[in-house]
């Protein structure tokens, strides 16, 4: 009888439940051909992912109702996607046969994607959609070889967003101009009894980044002809303790990002002095407590000395069409739309970003946190843009996970440091 | 699984230890004398049934796990990153990714971790069944009821869920295991980072999966007591053997079946335990919580070589594999014995 030689081969079943994690199917697939005519979108839905925080609900809704005004029949199908695991998330769409039509990428990330072959070529295009007019120092990541893979689409960088009432009761007036200065302000702040006078949380690689472009440092260095880990360096270490001081006037974890839980809603409680963010965060705070309305201010990150604000890092993000987009002329229209000076104004208005040319910049004289943060990103630095650069921000990123983190947990900065470039050495030489 | 150990009631200890009674599939042998009085036609069909009935599980084994599979070890041999992927090209490596893996420091480092992980798991889990499987068979009625509703609770709580849960309850600032502490006057656990150490939150996950795997043990084992006769039990106390004698001595030797399969098959639960260590803390800090199912995901999926992933899957199965070649000897063994 072979029941039991049966029963071993259903034990060897269940042990190959191991291998249930593996890449995703991998045919090719032509696609159908798409063969409207230009006024047949009857029925089309065009499919644009955004990213959280991105798109204001004003510059939707209003975005949405043009849209659809012009094409009659058609849908705008606006989705917000997260940016934790977005890049996985972004290959596995890009490889798809029906993905998305319009894609946000985050700046430092366009590269990668570009690289990969799954974004549409807009060269031909660009002049068409407004390229003329994007200020030069804001699409240097849209281009890669040459070739322009997206549209710069808006930036931002982080000030500080602090509670006006805490820092009043304090009897703080004036915004610190220098870092001294803010540090004998949180010390304040905290004699006062707020146990988060700064919540900054260990893993906010932005913010540090900001430090250490003011410590006068990059992420990675060139080395030859290629690029290599650059956090064992006085730089770093400088920069690091500098987040760790700030990171020690709060309760905020050392192991976790800016987003889990995410700091606008801690900020909304109420009982926090400052934080480092973005307007929509601001923003996202006082939707949720709405008696904080009066009480938000920002300013810039102050530097060294009075004489000049320190360096942030730009966050930005460009929109891309997808190579596999089935709605390629639809998708181009949108994107002209979208750079539009009606809606790249309404954008930089509504959401305090700063906008992809200078003509607009008018738009933020309304918005408190668009006025400093434009200020602010005058100085400003972004990663190295080249397609590997994507790799290390796989997650688990080794600057957040064992470098910042390392350090804030007490390892030395240059233990740490070893580590942290180990694994970005890695991951630049493997794409 | 339960009703299966009805076949392994009253038999000698002597008996029991030599045939794995759980795993012989219920039902038995068909009269012998019957197929003689059959016509061939029937006595085709009557032999064939056996292969009929197990058809439909065949065919889903090897849609959902045979070709996922295949498919896997196929991508093992392959450089497959997001580049790749998106441009839907074939770009064959042969044992590139099996070579790298079996020449890093980080891939043993993370199987010697995946087997200390797995085997003190699986004592923890089996002795404590086993104490929670006695005690629900010496317990009163109404208590019974009340322990075995726990342990079904327990049992059919989601595990991402019940992750959620253990993340709450260890949770650095508003957990209640350090608000306990610290009420209890441990003052310095009040604001302690359970996820900051390996150890420590390897201690975590093993409570999660230990809570989480004692039903199945402990269900089961009452299942199995149930069907050995209590004159086994008095007579062993009429020979003047205490509570560990007995079980040392009557019960272990009885349900050794029962304990072997049992202890495997948490084996290979605990071994690819994969949602409870990724949920948790996603393999860090510094990913050293990583086991071998996490690692794959990481390199796989996190860092986008999937080809890599899908490799270290495979050596993740080859390894399992290993580690229960002692239960499949047996098995065997015992095939040619019948």
């Amino acid at each position: 009888m072979r029941r039991k030689l049966i029963a071993a081969i259903g034990v060897a079943a269940v042990l190959t439940g191991v291998a249930a994690c593996g890449g995703s199917d991998n045919k090719s697939d032509s696609g159908k051909s798409s063969s409207a005519g230009p006024a047949d979108f009857k029925g089309k839905t065009l499919n644009v992912w955004l990213m959280s925080g991105s798109n204001p609900p004003g510059w939707t809704k209003d975005i949405t109702a043009a849209f659809e005004k012009q094409y009659p029949g058609a849908k705008l199908k606006i989705t917000v996607q997260q940016w934790d695991g977005i890049q996985q998330k972004l290959t596995t769409a890009l490889s798809e046969s029906t993905p998305p039509d319009v894609i946000e990428v985050g700046n430092t990330q366009t590269p990668y994607y570009a690289a990969t072959g799954g974004l549409k070529d807009l060269t031909s295009v660009k002049a068409d959609i407004g390229g003329n007019d994007w200020a030069p120092s804001l699409n240097g990541s849209a281009v890669y070889n040459g070739k322009q893979f997206a549209a710069p689409w808006y930036f931002a960088s982080r000030v500080v967003v602090y509670n006006k009432k805490i820092w009043t009761a304090a009897g703080i007036t004036t915004p610190p101009k220098t870092q001294d200065e803010l540090f004998s302000d949180l010390d304040k702040i905290k004699a006062k009894g707020t146990k988060d006078a700064f919540y900054l949380p260990g893993q906010d690689w932005y913010g540090f980044d900001g430090f250490l472009l003011d410590a006068g440092a990059d992420l990675v260095k060139k080395d030859g002809d290629k690029y290599t880990g650059n956090l064992d360096t006085p730089q770093a270490a400088s920069a690091i303790s500098l987040y760790k001081k700030l990171n020690g006037y709060g309760t905020a974890p050392k192991d976790k990002d800016e987003a889990t839980p995410q700091q606008s809603d801690v900020f909304a409680k109420g009982d926090v002095g400052a934080f480092l963010g973005l307007g929509w965060e601001a923003a996202g705070a006082i939707t949720k407590n709405p008696a904080l309305k009066d009480q938000v201010g920002f300013f810039a990150f102050p530097g060294k000395t009075a004489a000049k604000t320190a360096s942030v890092f730009v966050g930005g993000s460009n929109l891309a069409i997808t190579q596999g987009s089935k709605n390629p002329e639809l998708a181009q229209d949108f994107l002209k739309m979208a750079m539009s000076d009606q809606f790249e104004g309404e954008l930089a208005k509504e959401g305090g970003v700063v906008p992809n040319k200078a003509s607009l910049d008018s738009n933020l004289s309304g918005n408190e946190f668009g006025t400093v943060s434009a200020a602010a990103a005058a100085n400003g630095g972004t990663t190295p843009l080249i397609p590997a650069w994507g790799s290390v921000e796989n997650v688990p990123n080794p600057i957040t996970t064992l470098f910042m983190t390392g350090v804030l947990q007490g390892q030395s900065p240059s233990a740490a440091a070893k580590k942290a470039d180990a694994e970005i050495d890695k991951r630049l030489s493997q794409q | 699984m339960a009703a299966q150990y009805k076949g392994t009631q009253v038999r000698a200890p002597d008996e029991g230890a030599a045939e794995p009674g759980p795993l012989r599939p219920a039902g038995g042998k068909p009269p012998a004398g019957a197929r003689t009085a059959r016509t061939a036609g029937t006595a085709a069909l009557s032999r064939a049934t056996p292969y009929l009935l197990i058809l439909p599980a065949l065919v889903a084994t090897a849609l959902l796990l045979g070709y996922p599979l295949i498919q896997n070890v196929i991508i093992s041999f392959q450089t497959l990153d997001a580049f790749q992927l998106i441009q839907h090209t074939t770009q064959w490596t042969g044992f590139g990714n099996y070579k790298a893996q079996l020449t890093s420091a980080e891939f043993w480092h993370t199987t010697e971790r995946s087997v200390f992980f797995t085997l003190a798991n699986v004592a923890l889990i089996m002795v404590s069944g086993a104490l929670v499987g006695l005690l629900l068979y010496r317990l009163g009625k109404r208590m019974r009821l009340l322990l075995s509703i726990g342990l079904v609770l327990a049992w059919a709580m989601p595990t991402v869920a019940g992750t959620t849960v253990y993340q709450w309850l260890f949770d650095t600032r508003y957990g209640v295991v350090n608000w306990f502490l610290d009420k209890l006057g441990w003052h310095s656990m009040a604001g302690y980072n359970w996820f900051g150490g390996q150890f420590s939150t390897f201690a975590v996950i093993t409570l999660m999966i230990v809570w989480q795997s004692i039903p199945f043990v402990a269900l089961n084992l009452y299942a199995a007591l149930t069907t050995i006769s209590g004159e086994i039990f008095e007579a062993a106390r009429m020979d003047g053997a205490g509570a560990w004698r007995t079980f040392s001595s009557v019960l272990f030797p009885m349900l050794r079946p029962f304990f072997l399969s049992t202890a495997f098959l948490e084996v290979i639960w605990v071994f690819k335990a994969f949602t409870q260590v990724y949920a948790l803390n996603a393999g860090g800090p510094e990913g050293l919580t990583e086991t071998l199912p996490v690692y794959a995901f990481v390199e796989g999926v996190g860092n986008q070589h999937y080809g890599t992933g899908a490799a270290i899957s495979v050596l993740t199965i080859l390894i399992l594999l290993a580690l229960m070649s002692y239960y499949f000897r047996i098995i065997l063994k015992q095939e040619d014995d019948l």
